[in-house]
């Protein structure tokens, strides 16, 4: 079914509630009247679905960027700003919706970009009404590979490297690994990096499932798991998904029986599944409790707590720290102009002097820290399910290493 | 091998209990109503939502209350919406129930969010059991026993009590029992609410399992779609048999090519409406035809 509000909900002055209220097609009433900004205002594009299991991250992703806007006064460039938020039902529908945001709502950069499948139909839209795009949540390696150009920056670190951050976690874990991977480009992306680590390592695959987008039944797929033995299961099911799948092993009784292992989830994907259930090794490029955050995602997490009476999940700093990218570089360019902004997109730098992050010039590749993260063995408060086991690579002088070489990874930019 | 097939069609057989509770009340409610429901998976929503929240203030008895709230809201959409689609193109009513499913999602995602809401099942049906090479777990068995009982009283209901047999007429000839001086529009009202009631039923057993999100029922409505047009629309015994197959079928088809086990049920469904067109237990229904 394709659920799409092509309606624009203009954010600045609304909050989350009455975006979700737009987002789900009740904008048909009041709500839906676009709230136009003034003629001198800037206006910034959210990419990000609105409906579907992985609205439970973009519900996060969105609200991380308002509260960015929100921290500089509602301003950029010491004018006022708004987001507009256009849903990405599927990578075409995704695609006439950039265009409508560009040509129709006049916006001078976009950030979204919520699933892999999306954002690669989105990058090369981008690029061709040469808008800056920030992709705030996909991870498919080629987005930062073999399809970037120069109007796409990206920030989930790509499968690839998560898979080579993450391997010796998992290598001492056993080399009996059972793949359970998603059935399009993220889920695909991970069954292939981690084949070829555990080729190299001498390991052996125990089990290859790929799982349709949505299934709402794992038992069978758990019966095959619990018959293969594995010594991990190297999953790659995104957001709802990997939540019915935790809850399902739960109830299965194999809870602690073999570790699951995945890379780029989101904190709300182990939220939802409750304490009695979650459990997991995984990748994560932020954490709102982890004590090693820079100040000013310190003072982020305590606004975003404010704001909405629970913390912030990764996916709500993901949002924020893209956004709060762009409206750095606008203010540092102080100018609409596409090529001001990559420009001082590109020379834009966050973190702390210690462990900088920062988009590489030659393929636009946020070059970032990640955590690992592991559900803890008892879970007592209603938020704080993870033990942050480690910073992978541990010497900032090795990202460039571990990111490896632009072009050797396929990137020529355009 | 053998032993691999029993274990999943058993793990299909609990599947396919859940998706014949879905899509006996879509079956109910087109059979009787003539109103295909796409809001049908939102109900079902309704019903793990309500006893997420219930539970907080009721314990389990929340598990009662929220499939009998479903149907109050059942009952209170079809006098302010569905009543309007009776005399109208059937293209209608899909077009205002699909707008309603939009609705509800929105309005479930507005009050709780999109995140998913923690819930397990209580500790009593924590647990396996294991006959052989079979596994099933103490809840799923709760679910498969509880969807039979539920069945067997849906039918005993439609057979043997005034109601029922009020039902039935309705559904074959509404003018008629108007004549002999029944309140039909009361009569549907209830009727749609005991759909609502039943897909309810369906959400609160499923909340345990599934993610309780706002997009929950589109995991429900699809193959509670397949289920009603592979049994026949509107045939009681015929989403029971095809609920039952489905669920086998994409257990087996998880065992053997997992990526297609979404694809295969769609295939099923193909492969009886091309021996079958009405369905494998699709009568002909004049007011349809």
């Amino acid at each position: 079914m394709n659920k799409t509000s092509n309606r624009p909900a203009v954010l600045s002055g609304f909050g989350r509630r009455e975006l979700l209220l737009g987002a789900g097609g009740v904008a048909a009433s009041s709500l839906g009247t676009p709230a136009r900004a003034a003629d001198d205002s800037i206006k910034i594009g959210l990419l990000l679905a609105k409906t579907g299991d992985i609205a439970a991250q973009t519900e996060y992703l969105a609200n991380g960027a308002m509260l960015a806007l929100e921290q500089r006064g509602g301003k950029i460039m010491g004018k006022p700003a708004s987001l507009v938020w256009y849903d990405e039902p599927s990578p075409q529908g995704a695609q006439q919706n950039m265009e409508k945001l560009v040509q129709e709502a006049g916006v001078a950069a976009i950030l979204g970009g919520a699933l892999s499948s999306s954002a690669l139909a989105e990058q090369a839209t981008a690029a061709r009404l040469k808008i800056p795009f920030i992709i705030n949540n996909a991870a498919a390696t080629d987005i930062s590979g073999k399809n970037c150009n120069r109007y796409t920056f990206r920030l989930n670190t790509p499968v690839q490297v998560q898979a080579d951050m993450f391997a010796p976690y998992l290598l001492s874990q056993g080399k009996k690994w059972y793949f359970l991977t998603a059935a399009y480009a993220f889920g695909q992306d991970i069954a292939k990096s981690f084949k070829e680590i555990l080729a190299k390592a001498g390991g052996t695959v125990v089990g290859d499932d790929s799982v349709p987008l949505n299934t709402p039944d794992y038992s069978s797929f758990i019966l095959k798991i619990r018959a293969a033995k594995p010594d991990i299961i190297l999953g790659g099911v995104p957001a709802g998904d990997l939540s019915t799948f935790l809850k399902q092993w739960n109830e299965m009784g194999m809870r602690g029986s073999i570790p699951i292992c995945e890379i780029a989830i989101g904190d709300t994907d182990i939220w939802s599944v409750g304490p009695t259930a979650a459990t997991g090794l995984f990748t994560s490029l932020w954490w709102y409790t982890n004590p090693n955050n820079p100040k000013d995602e310190q003072d982020f997490a305590a606004a975003y707590l404010k704001k909405h009476g629970k913390p912030a999940a990764d996916k709500a700093w993901m949002g924020w720290i893209t956004a709060k990218s762009l409206f750095d570089s606008m203010d540092a360019a102080n100018s609409t102009n596409p090529d001001a902004i990559i420009a001082a997109l590109e020379a834009w730098k966050g973190g702390t002097a210690e462990n900088p992050y920062y988009y590489r010039k030659a393929d636009h590749q946020l070059m970032l820290k990640n955590l690992v993260i592991q559900v803890k063995p008892k879970i007592t408060d209603k938020w704080d399910y993870f033990d942050v086991k480690g910073l992978v690579p541990s010497n900032s002088a090795d990202l460039d290493k571990v990111f490896g070489d632009p072009i050797a990874n396929g990137c020529k930019m355009t | 091998m053998i032993d691999v097939i029993l274990s999943q069609i058993a793990a299909g057989l609990v599947l396919g209990g859940l998706y014949v509770l879905i899509a006996t009340g879509l079956s109910i409610i087109f059979g009787i109503l003539g109103i295909v429901n796409f809001a049908h998976g939102n109900f079902f929503a309704l019903g793990a939502y309500f006893t997420v929240t219930l539970f907080d203030y009721l314990g389990w008895p929340a598990a009662i209350a929220a499939p009998l709230l479903v149907g109050i809201v059942g009952m209170a959409v079809e006098r302010t919406l569905i009543r309007r689609l009776y005399d109208k193109e059937p293209l209608v009513s899909l077009i205002v129930t699909f707008a309603l499913a939009l609705m509800i999602e929105a309005l479930l995602r507005l009050v709780y969010g999109g995140i998913g809401q923690p819930f397990s099942a209580p500790p009593i049906f924590t647990g396996i059991y294991l006959w052989g090479p079979i596994l099933i777990t103490k809840y799923r068995l709760f679910v498969f026993l509880t969807t039979l009982v539920i069945l067997v009283a849906i039918w005993a209901f439609m057979e043997f009590t005034p109601f029922g047999r009020i039902l039935r007429a309705g559904s074959r000839d509404p003018e008629m029992v108007g004549l002999l001086g029944i309140p039909l529009p009361r009569v549907l009202t209830v009727t749609f609410g005991f759909g609502c009631c039943i897909a309810g039923i369906a959400g609160v057993l499923a909340a345990p399992l599934w993610t309780v999100t706002p997009s929950m029922s589109e995991g429900a409505i699809m193959p509670a779609f397949v289920v009603v047009t592979i049994g026949g629309l509107g045939s009681f015994g015929g989403a029971i048999i095809a609920g039952l197959l489905v669920g086998i079928v994409s257990a087996l088809t998880i065992q053997f090519q997992p990526d297609a086990a979404t694809a295969m049920m769609y295939i099923f469904m193909a492969v009886v409406l091309l021996i079958r067109p009405r369905g494998l237990l699709g009568e002909r229904w004049e007011r349809f035809e």
